[in-house]
């Protein structure tokens, strides 16, 4: 029988989501609506009789505590009420736990077609609401039409005996699978076939895929299996496994360099290979903690004698630039599959989070899909049920906005796992597949999700065509699997192990199956959401939460037996051979085949022209300033910029302490409200040891200088880490890349040639950086076109780019868990220390970009300069010298004096006078000393008793005592010349540092 | 030497503290095992082989329909008259955050006479409308009967939950503050009432009660997290107390001695 289910609760109790909509509906309309009240809706579809129904509701959807529920609709008053639900095809998690609680009450399971349909319905009271009104808050606060629909009723258009009415967005496709072939008579026929079918073929890559169907000998093959011309499922794999996402051609591609100031040129043949592979496996070979580096999902080092820990990034950029919430919830819960399909497997330990957006207040003329503001509260939502509902900590990460990314938003997310060193009495990042043994696709289902990425956005939409294209993560169905997959690797039952990310099947079994040397995959046996989808889809389908296992005839039975225990779907799909050839079959009839090698060699480089201009030439200058008289305003306005105003609001919706591996949380000081400069864990309980994690991003500089954004933002890294306590001799590194489009076109990308100079200057200066600190890149990621497309007001686009961004993630090992330091200021009368040298280095800083200007110097950095001084502090906390260390960053030596004191809620005494410069700064342009951002700074405390030990390891290095740790709560800064620039108490500092986003909790 | 307390602590479908409860118990003394709930139900595990029983924290279920609902639904089907015997028997039952939420709505907590299928109280979503991770200070009601929490009376531990509110009718606050079954209130520094003052009550918990027991003591339930406080540094001030020269020491930790409780419980 089909019922609706109207839950609610208790009129005497608040209804937060309710208040929450009215406060939304104030902030972005500025209405101040009476009250709103919500009702979950349960719409069922399946076998159930009315008594049935009656249990379930009793027994399961409504507490007799809190609410009320009824299968009438309930009779709450409104002026107006939006019922908001999903679209056909669209994950439904709470849909799906709710058959599993009916099957469990009822004692019984229930068909394919039994489902549950959850949404909800607004109860709004209010002067003034309009039916257009009511649309707007639905499409603008409560749903995106991507993924839902909605209705608003007046208290006229209701009618209370059938409220809402029985609305059941069931996928339905009445179409029956078929393979078909695809033309390859010439060139231009294959490209048309890949303009129609969204396949974004390589023009260059087109005359190779038809050269190999049209070889003699592969078509007399071919003929053999029944087979001729290819078919959709073979061209849908090549272009999966040839597209920039999956094989990185960028990166891969062929860079001519130009330097239009000197006329230098030069020639760089594979980037990654140069600046990233080639000094990574160097340092392999010469550190024996690099456990495992750029082949598996993850990269993995030595954590202890016993375990290695592995580390991914990945970024889910457009995805949640459509779909905040759904993009980010499935960029989180699809990374953590990446150390679960590393080696033979690893447990989560920890995650992170780096969101990129727009400026929250921006009201211009340009209509982004979706604002900064609701892309920030979505990504916000998304990362937050996804980290916390699979049961890993996110103890650490950051926020940048800036109008370059209204054009398209940046989501990081990263993830760090640990593993056994020996799995089953062999090495546990070790895996293969060999002939003869089962593949097994373990999880979720598939549906039409995923296919083709955001092309398909530009569909219309009927009622039951599924809204497949964006996702919304399970990390309920993931963490079940997470649990099973681990227990059946502690078993030994696990071969190989790979994740569903990108290219679904096509992609983890066509790479899985290169080590066997062959597979044959029955495509009718893959467990579907729902009937009706092409092989071709099922093939490429990017439906999540599925992982591609490799297990052995003799395991198979235990296998099965431990998933059915998990509650975890587990089903057999082919089986790993040597023939050579990846063989797709349905229902008995080769429908694909391949040679395994195809996607490995004669496909044409990429190739890009760079012409770099530098900063001088293309008009960049320093601004002309006068030093300002009111430093108390100058530093209050500065920590209230909101990309260094306090995000706790953020911070404390993240678990960031399960697993109870938590050392240095991500907030800390007195009050616990300000941000670390890294995290520390201490992954296993038993151990001492820990495991420091920062990530740094400085796009700003970009602005003058790519080479020297890479190079700032991997020098604060280093520092972030060892203000922790972690070590410089077993630091790794994790590179996100988010570059605008860098293919040069004469209308489109008018300047792709300079971008693509900015990328290989960046990438050369990574390269340079990782050497200097010895630190290899564990893993990385690049993800290109960070450009959208935004319609301004007369209906005309623009084209808005983001800056040349590099998320860069690090990790120092910390021996010992207790010589871990905070950078909060402790003890009154502690000695304040500045280490490092201060330059005129105002060039893309936080200050210059509150005034407008970008500037030229941008800080640099100098390693060789820079590392005695690190040794000497990495030292210094060994021996718990040390009461606090924070790394100068962006905001300068001011905003950071201001962070540390607050922290401690204590006062500073400052005097700017034993600072050390480098070059020239005017002693009457303090504002110079107090807010340039050079690298290669940090500030310790130290106590008067340790001081002595703290100055002989120092000796001869750039090192002043600037002042000391007040009993009051004053921070005071006084000037070269003796005069007091600074004189401010703590409640101050902290109201501007929590003032603009203070209304959020 | 003395038979080591067995511990039962539940995973599977979602849960998550698994990993960290039962090392708490073995820091304790006792020996904690891991089993999935349908190890239980199908019996291949018997609870009567344990003598203490642990619902963890985690999203059980996705928690998609009010938390802890649908693992207390599993349970009761499946579970219910065992349990109820294992508590007859005089045995321990915790319940930590989700476990706390579903130890009130399979009716466990609070046993008003004896009756442990009864839902009297609810966790409901959090005042400030969303999850939260902060560090709650905790007054102890030493007149309660809990066994958990004897000679306790004021400890710091991190909450973390969207659903902590505590919520009931003014008869049963009533007669759960009569009764000494109300353990644990969020405070301020000082140990005194937060009186439902925002963040020290985080949720906005009726009466500030963060943690109750049933007329035993035995079953216990409450919403912060007492395994995230077994080590020196997992103490948000930890590294402030260290320069102040207040180190703790294993046997001060205060998280740890609920669970070191709940051992000594079968040691007398």
């Amino acid at each position: 029988m089909q019922a609706r289910l109207e839950i609610t609760l208790k009129p005497e109790l608040e209804d937060a989501e309710g208040l929450a909509l009215q406060k939304k509906v104030k902030d972005v309309f500025g209405i101040e609506l009476d009250a709103v009240r919500c009702v979950r809706i349960l719409t069922f579809d399946a076998e159930l009789t009315e008594a049935e129904c009656i249990l379930a509701r009793d027994r399961i959807f409504c507490n007799p505590v809190s609410q009320e529920a009824s299968f009438e609709p309930l009779a709450l008053d409104f002026d107006g009420c939006i019922w908001v639900g999903f679209r056909p095809g669209v994950r439904d998690n709470a849909g799906a736990t709710a058959m599993e609680a009916l099957s469990d009450v009822l004692g019984r399971s229930f068909g394919p077609e039994d489902t549950v349909y959850t949404s909800r319905r607004y109860c709004i009271k209010g002067k003034g609401l309009t039916e257009k009104l009511m649309d707007r808050i639905a499409g603008e606060l409560l749903a995106n039409d991507i993924i839902q629909q909605w209705q608003v009723f007046t208290k006229e258009s209701w009618d209370v005996k059938e409220g809402v009415g029985l609305i059941l967005p069931k996928v339905r496709l009445n179409h029956e699978p078929e393979v078909t072939t695809i033309p390859i008579d010439s060139d231009a026929t294959l490209q048309a076939v890949s303009q129609a079918r969204n396949l974004a073929l390589n023009p260059n890559d087109v005359p190779v895929i038809r050269r190999y169907f049209l070889n003699g000998q592969t078509l007399a093959l071919r003929r053999e299996k029944g087979l001729e011309q290819p078919t959709d499922i073979e061209i849908e794999y090549i272009a999966q496994g040839r597209s920039d996402h999956c094989n990185h051609n960028t990166f891969r591609g062929l860079f001519r360099y130009r330097d239009l100031e000197t006329g230098e040129t030069e020639v760089i043949d594979n980037l990654f290979k140069t600046c990233i592979q080639n000094p990574t496996l160097k340092m392999q070979k010469e550190k024996d903690w690099v456990v495992s580096v750029l082949w598996d999902n993850a990269g993995a080092a030595r954590f202890d004698d016993h375990w290695n820990y592995v580390i991914t990034g990945e970024t889910h950029n457009s995805p949640s630039n459509m779909e905040a919430y759904g993009g980010a919830i499935t960029g989180i819960v699809g990374v953590y599959r990446d150390p679960l399909g590393t080696g033979k497997g690893a447990r989560l330990i920890m995650g992170s989070y780096g969101f990129c957006v727009g400026e929250l207040d921006y009201d211009g003329p340009l209509k982004p899909r979706l604002h900064p503001r609701r892309i920030l509260d979505g990504v916000v939502e998304g990362v937050r049920d996804g980290g916390n509902k699979s049961g890993v900590p996110t103890p650490f990460g950051q926020v940048t906005f800036h109008s370059g990314y209204m054009g398209k938003c940046l989501v990081f997310v990263t993830a760090l796992g640990i593993m056994p060193k020996a799995v089953a009495g062999a090495p546990g990042h070790e895996k293969t597949t060999s002939p003869g043994e089962h593949i097994i696709m373990c999880g979720g289902r598939v549906g039409k999700d995923g296919i083709h990425g955001v092309t398909a956005s530009s569909e219309t939409f009927s009622a039951h065509t599924p809204a497949g294209h964006v996702q919304i993560g399970d990390p309920y169905t993931q963490k079940k699997m997470h649990d099973f997959l681990l227990e059946a690797r502690d078993a030994g039952l696990i071969a190989f192990i790979t994740d569903n990310g990108g290219g679904g099947l096509s992609s983890s079994i066509g790479e899985s199956a290169r080590f066997a040397g062959g597979c044959t995959v029955a495509l009718d046996q893959v467990p579907l959401k729902y009937e009706g989808l092409d092989q071709w889809e099922i093939w490429v389908s990017e439906s999540q939460e599925r992982m591609t296992v490799s297990v052995k005839p003799e395991h198979l039975e235990a296998f099965m037996a431990l998933s059915e225990k998990h509650a975890v779907e587990s089903t057999v799909i082919g089986t790993y051979t040597d023939t050579g050839y990846l063989e797709i079959t349905w229902k008995g009839k080769t429908v694909a085949w391949i040679h395994m090698d195809l996607l490995e060699e004669g496909f044409p480089q990429w190739e890009f022209d760079c012409e770099w201009i530098p900063p001088k030439l293309r008009g960049l200058y320093e601004p002309v300033i006068g030093a300002p008289s009111d430093y108390n305003g100058v530093l209050k306005t500065l920590l209230a910029r909101p990309n260094i105003a306090s995000k706790e609001w953020i911070v404390r919706q993240y678990d960031h302490e399960v697993q109870a591996n938590s050392v240095i949380k991500p907030l800390v000081g007195r009050e616990r409200d300000i941000p670390s400069d890294a995290a520390v864990i201490r992954p296993v309980l038993d151990s001492e040891r820990g495991i420091a994690f920062t990530q740094t991003l400085l796009p700003t500089y970009s602005q003058i200088d790519a080479g020297a954004m890479t190079a700032a933002v991997i020098d604060e890294a280093v520092r972030r880490l060892l203000a922790v306590g972690g070590g410089l001799s077993e630091m790794g590194g994790v590179d996100n890349f988010c570059w605008p489009d860098i293919q040069y076109h004469p209308e489109k990308n008018p300047d792709g040639r300079f971008k693509a100079a900015q990328l290989v200057r960046s990438c050369k200066a990574l390269q340079a950086m990782c050497e200097a600190y010895q630190i290899p890149l564990l893993s990385g990621k690049d993800s290109m076109y960070v450009d959208g497309h935004l319609q301004g007001p007369f209906g005309e686009t623009r084209k808005v780019s983001g800056l040349e961004t590099l998320q860069f993630s690090a990790t120092a090992m910390v021996e010992n868990v207790w010589l871990c330091q905070s950078m909060d200021v402790k003890n009154p009368g502690d000695r304040l220390y500045l280490l490092g040298e201060t330059a005129n280095e105002l060039g893309g800083s936080e200050y210059y970009e509150w005034m407008g200007y970008v500037g030229l110097h941008v800080p640099e950095v100098d390693p060789e300069a820079f590392l005695p001084l690190y040794q000497a502090l990495e030292k210094a906390m060994k021996m718990a010298l040390v009461n606090s260390a924070h790394a100068v960053a962006r905001g300068g030596l001011g905003v950071h004096l201001a962070l540390v004191a607050m922290a401690g809620c204590r006062g500073l005494n400052v005097d700017l006078g034993p600072v050390k410069i480098r070059g020239d700064i005017p002693v009457e342009r303090e504002d110079i000393l107090l807010f340039s951002e050079s690298c290669g700074r940090m500030l310790v405390t130290v106590s008067r008793e340790k001081e002595k030990a703290f100055q002989e390891l120092f000796d001869g290095l750039p090192c002043a005592c600037i002042g000391e740790v007040l009993e009051n709560d004053i921070l005071r800064i006084c000037g070269r010349q003796g005069k007091e620039l600074v004189h401010t108490c703590m409640a101050d500092l902290k109201q501007s540092f929590k003032k603009p986003f203070g209304d959020r909790i | 030497m003395t038979r080591q307390v067995k511990v039962l602590v539940l995973t599977g479908y979602g849960l998550n503290c698994d990993m960290e409860t039962a090392h708490a118990f073995k820091m304790a003394g006792a020996a904690p095992e891991r089993v999935h709930i349908n190890s239980l139900i199908t019996g291949d595990v018997r609870l009567e082989d344990y003598q203490i029983l642990v619902f963890g924290g985690g999203f059980s279920w996705g928690d998609d329909h009010g938390a802890g609902v649908v693992q207390a639904v599993r349970i009761m089907t499946g579970l219910g008259d065992r349990i109820r015997h294992f508590i007859a028997e005089g045995n321990l039952v915790m319940g930590i955050c989700n476990g706390f939420q579903t130890l009130v709505n399979t009716g466990l907590l609070p046993g008003f006479d004896g009756d442990y299928t009864r839902r009297e109280v609810a966790l409901l979503h959090n005042d400030c409308g969303n999850f939260r991770d902060q560090w709650v200070d905790l007054s102890v009601n030493q007149e309660s009967p809990c066994v958990f929490t004897k000679g306790m009376d004021f400890l710091p531990l991190p909450v973390r939950h969207g659903e902590g509110k505590f919520y009931a009718a003014p008869e049963v606050i009533h007669r759960l503050e009569v009764s000494g079954q109300v353990v644990l209130r969020y405070a301020g520094r000082d140990g005194s009432p937060a009186q439902g003052a925002f963040p020290l009550n985080p949720n906005g918990a009726v009466n500030d009660i963060a943690g109750i027991c049933d007329p035993t003591g035995r079953v216990f339930g409450l919403m912060p997290h007492p395994e995230a406080f077994t080590h020196f540094t997992h103490h948000p001030d930890w590294t402030r107390l260290k320069a102040e020269g207040r180190i703790l020491q294993e046997k001060d930790l205060p998280g740890l001695n609920i669970f070191r409780n709940a051992v000594a419980f079968f040691k007398k």
